[in-house]
């Protein structure tokens, strides 16, 4: 097997490009990249340079127009959608900059969402999901909708839900993108916390260096290829 | 104009939403339509007129109403007694004949019912004018009033002939195996033989078919010689060991009566009430329209249904239905709707901007249905086929059009006023706040 | 039929359901947030549902009539080639034998044939009080009958309590002292019906408020009838009848002879054989014999007709009911494409995306049609008029009750889900395939 030496993540000679016409656009060029297991990896570009495709391609929401990428020991490049929504409920774990919470459903609600696709017990699901919200320091609000909390609050939320199935890796596309300085801190503040004490592999997709400066290791995306590597 | 052209734009920027609106809008107008021509029929045959009217004569107290033969004189003459007594204008006598194709299979599709009758009552040309006294013919195309008028020259060349209606054709051509469109020319000439049932066992009669009814009100109603049926039941005692027929005797059903106005038909009714001519059994005689509506009363229940739950619930189905279009366009629109008033646009024009969407897809909607019911069904239908009593099926009017872009201006203006308003109230500044 | 349509209508529901992954609870909170629209579009629901109800109450109230009027050990004699009582003339000389066939049963207490020699008769009742507008006549179907009593064995009739039948003369001195009063016993339906002539002061004075009772009188023509009994004849033909002596109406209108011969058998299988033997092997006359269940139940045409016309106009009602759930969802989609690409991310697949939606459309439906059923169930037991007519010709004017039962509510329901769906689909495939990364952009 490929997956050797703790590396969670591998991606292995990976090529994306979109048509637009007869015109071919060439996202990210012969990139290959491993992640440890364990490791908090920042993920810094320019708008464009392709750092979100290439999250996409390791949360398996897009496949590689060549080359392979895998994940926990799975090659992903090469599931079918349906196959790739399944996977993605049990190992991967999203944050976004708009925290994307349902707004009709409560903290609680949102946070159990994805266990509702695991067949789990009422008591097993509410177990977990109390656990991933007093991890965020939200247990008092459970019954709050999104539009009742503020944005740091929401952010935390997204990061229980995040959690919540105890996913192989953890995906944040700008997660503190939206928030004031204070939350934002708290809500990387977080992002250490899980990290150490529960051993999450985290990729940070960020404009923004406080942020980067958090990573055990940041690649700087351009034109689609990784330039530097910065420790 | 400006506001023309933003409503038309508005209308086409979410086209599956205006499509799904205008096609709602349409088939709830078709229910309407549909069922408003046949209402609007019923009232027309039932309203009474005041000038050139038909009276009905029958029996007074009995149905189905037979009178002596011996009453066809002196009725059709309204009664006349005394000078200055009114003739009516004009008269015609029904003696009901019911035969069957197949004696052996009684169904209504063997069946023929036919009047006996004088054939130029039919219709006829009167000093340049074409008359009749059929209700329903008076007003042919000229090609439909020639053919009758062709069928009506060889029923009364032809002792034995008859006109039949279209859905006898129809019966006809299906009994003999080919169940394509009723073609007249084949079956003209045709002889046909009817068994009589009911009272008429025993009243076998053959006839040649020598013209049909033009489409509508007479598909179900055949019309011969009455001289014909008059000598088949005189002449049926030779046949028959001497003895009369049932109906020998009672075998005028009813006579039409033509009258100037309603002074005069009350005139000639009173007539026929007093004259100690008609006591054995006693005649009445009603207006053509109030006799119509004896024979629709025991429908009124289900008339009254069509008119006052049926066609309100499609209306208010229809307003329903536009109100939820619009009121999902007017919140999806505030934060632009807010823009323009920032821009100086006056609430009127909002309100205007968003009645006036509604009420172009309504109305264009309505038309559009209403001209699509109203080709279809007349054209390519040739009516709507629903029996009712005597009625067999009916067209749509050319009323309609206008009907049908009414109810649609009128279920969007209801359906759309509140978004409307809505829209007209809209607050910038809050809705940029939300926005923001 | 419709039971089955509704089984699989309510399977389908189920599996949906059973596949629902994505919380009902996020499904019907999302509802209270858009509730003008919903409301809206559910009201239509329940407009094209409550009118189906209604009319099916209608068409179902007429079969059910039809089918339960006649017994099936009776045979119903008419003349040869006559399919209507109103068309029929027997002669009176061939009845004495028909009656006296082994086949008839025999009344206990006096030994006479089980058989009813009957005129039935449609009269002209001009209307008392008629407005000037509007008919000015209503037709009475009339029974003449010879015996009363043994008619009403024949028949299965019972008066309602406190009625009797009329007398051997048929006519009773009235107070006012005026000629001697028809007497008479009425259907349920035309005792209701006939109740509408009276004048202020005899609804005031009246013991039963909505139909004529005992001793009350009405007029055809300048002839005075008393009411001497009510028939218990609800969901009857029998019901919009009234019954008289027959030496007496039928030449009163110009009917002497008898139109209608009744013969009780000991069951129905003996019936049966009575009606196959008048009917091919009686060889004195030619006659018309019916079993009397089947005579009535034979008057399907018009409920016939009028289910095609309701089922007609129903579906086209439906159909614009559909585009307005359409429209609805459709909203709603493009309102939430941004949770539709969340709940892709987290892992649901595009057939819980499918399912979520048209489950929501269902509930729309549901509860608009489900108020539709209720609100149209309100018309159940309310009398009409209306007509029966056979295939082969003839008919009867009839009051009938509207009645909603368990299949009206079964047609409803089922055509709730059928538009639920319908309305629903063409969104939630849309919403299906959505892609999660381009709804969330």
């Amino acid at each position: 097997m490929a997956e050797t030496n703790g590396a969670i993540v591998r991606v292995r000679g990976v090529h994306k490009y979109f048509r637009r016409g007869s015109e071919r656009l060439d996202v990210l060029q012969d990139l290959t990249l491993e992640v440890p297991e364990g490791e908090y990896l920042g993920l810094m570009g320019p708008s464009g340079s392709g750092k979100t495709t290439l999250l996409n391609l390791i949360a398996g929401l897009d496949r590689p127009s060549e080359g392979e990428v895998w994940v926990g020991g799975q090659l992903i490049s090469a599931m079918s959608e349906a196959q790739l929504a399944r996977w993605r409920t049990r190992n991967i774990g999203f944050i976004f900059q708009f925290y994307h919470l349902l707004p009709v459903l409560s903290a609680y609600e949102n946070v159990e969402l994805p266990l509702l696709l695991l067949g789990l017990s009422r008591s097993e699901r509410r177990r977990q999901v109390m656990t991933a919200l007093e991890l965020v320091g939200l247990a008092d609000r459970i019954h709050h909708r999104p539009g009742q909390l503020s944005g740091g609050q929401q952010q935390r939320v997204g990061i229980a839900r995040a959690i919540v199935t105890d996913p192989t890796l953890i995906v944040a596309d700008e997660p503190t993108g939206d928030l004031d300085a204070r939350s934002a801190e708290e809500i990387l503040n977080l992002l250490d916390e899980l990290r150490r004490s529960l051993h999450k592999t985290i990729l940070l997709v960020t404009h923004d260096p406080r942020a980067a400066e958090r990573a055990d290791r940041v690649l700087h995306l351009h034109k689609g290829q990784l330039v530097e590597q910065a420790q | 104009m400006k506001i023309l052209g933003l409503i038309l734009k508005n209308i086409g920027r979410n086209p599956l939403r205006s499509i799904l609106t205008a096609l709602g809008t349409m088939v709830l107008v078709f229910v309407v339509t549909m069922v408003w021509s046949v209402l609007w029929v019923l009232d027309l045959i039932t309203a009474e007129k005041q000038e050139n009217l038909k009276a009905i004569v029958t029996e007074r107290w009995s149905i189905p109403s037979r009178l002596p033969f011996a009453y066809a004189a002196p009725i059709s003459d309204g009664a006349v007694r005394q000078p200055g007594d009114i003739r009516p204008d004009d008269s015609m006598t029904w003696q009901f004949y019911l035969g069957s194709l197949d004696p052996k299979n009684l169904t209504r599709d063997s069946f023929i019912f036919a009047i006996a009758c004088e054939p130029d009552k039919l219709g006829r040309i009167e000093n340049g004018k074409f008359v009749t006294m059929m209700d329903g013919l008076e007003s042919l195309s000229p090609k439909d009033q020639a053919a009758l008028l062709e069928a009506i020259d060889r029923l009364k060349a032809n002792r034995q002939g008859i006109i039949l209606g279209y859905n006898h054709l129809a019966n006809i051509n299906r009994m003999t195996g080919d169940v394509r469109d009723v073609n007249i020319d084949q079956l003209m000439g045709k002889r046909i033989k009817l068994f009589g049932i009911g009272g008429y066992k025993g009243l076998d009669l053959e006839f040649e078919i020598v013209g049909v009814f033009p489409a509508g009100r007479y598909d179900n109603l055949g019309a011969f010689h009455r001289d014909y049926f008059n000598n088949a039941l005189d002449q049926y005692p030779q046949t028959h060991g001497g003895r009369k027929h049932l109906l020998a005797d009672r075998n005028l059903n009813l006579v039409w009566l033509k009258v100037p106005n309603m002074a005069a038909y009350n005139r000639v009714s009173a007539q026929i009430d007093q004259s100690p001519s008609f006591q054995d059994p006693a005649v009445k005689c009603e207006t053509a329209s109030s006799g119509m509506a004896a024979f629709l009363e025991p429908l009124r229940d289900l008339i009254w249904g069509a008119r006052y739950v049926l066609a309100p619930a499609c209306l208010i189905t229809l307003s329903l239905v536009i109100a939820n279009a619009i009121s999902i366009s007017v919140r999806e629109r505030r934060p632009e709707l807010a823009v323009m008033k920032v821009l100086g646009f006056r609430p009127a024009q909002i309100l205007w901007l968003v009645l006036g969407e509604s009420l172009l897809l309504g109305a264009g909607a309505g038309l559009a249905s209403a001209a699509l019911t109203y080709g279809v069904i007349n054209w390519y239908f040739d009516g709507l086929r629903f029996p009712i009593g005597f009625l067999d099926r009916f067209y749509i009017p050319i009323n309609a059009l206008g009907w049908g872009a009414m109810i649609g201006a009128v279920a969007a203006l209801v359906g759309s006023f509140v978004p409307a308003w809505t829209a007209r109230s809209v607050k910038p500044a809050e809705v940029f706040a939300k926005v923001a | 039929m419709v039971w089955k349509l509704l089984a699989v209508a309510v399977i389908v529901v189920g599996i949906l359901a059973a596949f629902n992954r994505v919380p009902l609870k996020y499904t019907l909170r999302n509802l209270t947030v858009r509730w003008k629209t919903i409301v809206l579009t559910a009201l239509a629901f329940t407009l094209v549902i409550g009118v189906l109800v209604v009319m099916l109450a209608f068409v179902n109230g007429m079969r059910k009539m039809t089918e339960g009027t006649g017994r099936t050990d009776n045979v119903l004699v008419l003349a040869d080639g006559a399919t209507d009582e109103s068309f029929s003339n027997l002669n009176a000389g061939d009845l004495a034998e028909m009656e006296a066939l082994p086949e008839v049963q025999r009344d206990p207490e006096t030994g006479r044939p089980l058989a009813s020699r009957e005129t039935y008769l449609i009269v002209n009742q001009p209307l008392p009080n008629a407005p000037s507008k509007g008919p000015q006549r209503r037709f009475l179907q009339t029974r003449g009958i010879e015996d009363p009593r043994i008619a009403a064995k024949v028949h299965g009739v019972e008066l309602l309590p406190g009625g009797s039948w009329f007398s051997e003369a048929g006519v009773q001195e009235m107070p006012d002292g005026g000629p001697p009063a028809i007497q008479a016993v009425l259907g349920e339906g035309v005792a209701r019906e006939l109740a509408s002539d009276r004048t202020p002061q005899q609804r005031a004075a009246a013991k039963t408020p909505h139909r004529l009772d005992v001793g009350e009188t009405f007029k055809i023509g300048d002839r005075t009838w008393v009411v001497t009994g009510i028939m218990k004849s609800s969901g009857t033909t029998f019901g919009s009848e009234i019954w008289a002596k027959q030496s007496l109406i039928g030449p009163l209108f110009g009917k002497s002879g008898y139109t209608t011969l009744l013969l009780r058998a000991k069951d129905a299988d003996t019936a049966k054989k009575l009606k196959d033997f008048l009917t091919n092997d009686y060889a004195k006359v030619a006659v018309n014999a019916r079993i009397e269940r089947e005579h009535y139940a034979d008057m399907s045409e018009t409920s016939a007709q009028f289910a095609w016309a309701i089922g007609f106009v129903t579906v086209i009602m439906a159909i614009g009911g559909v585009f307005g759930v359409m429209n609805t969802m459709f909203a709603a989609i493009s309102q939430r494409i941004k949770d539709i690409g969340v709940l892709r991310l987290l892992g649901y697949a595009r057939r819980h995306i499918l399912v979520s939606f048209l489950l929501e459309s269902l509930v729309i439906a549901l509860v608009g049609g489900l108020l539709g059923c209720a609100l149209g169930s309100l018309a159940d037991g309310v009398t009409a008029s209306s007509m029966v007519t056979g295939h082969s010709g003839g008919g009867k004017f009839v009051v009938m009750e509207l009645a909603v039962d368990a299949w009206v509510w079964a047609v409803g329901i089922f055509l709730t889900l059928v538009m639920g769906v319908i309305g629903g689909l063409a969104p939630a495939l849309s919403a299906m395939r959505l892609r999660p990364l381009e709804a969330l952009r």
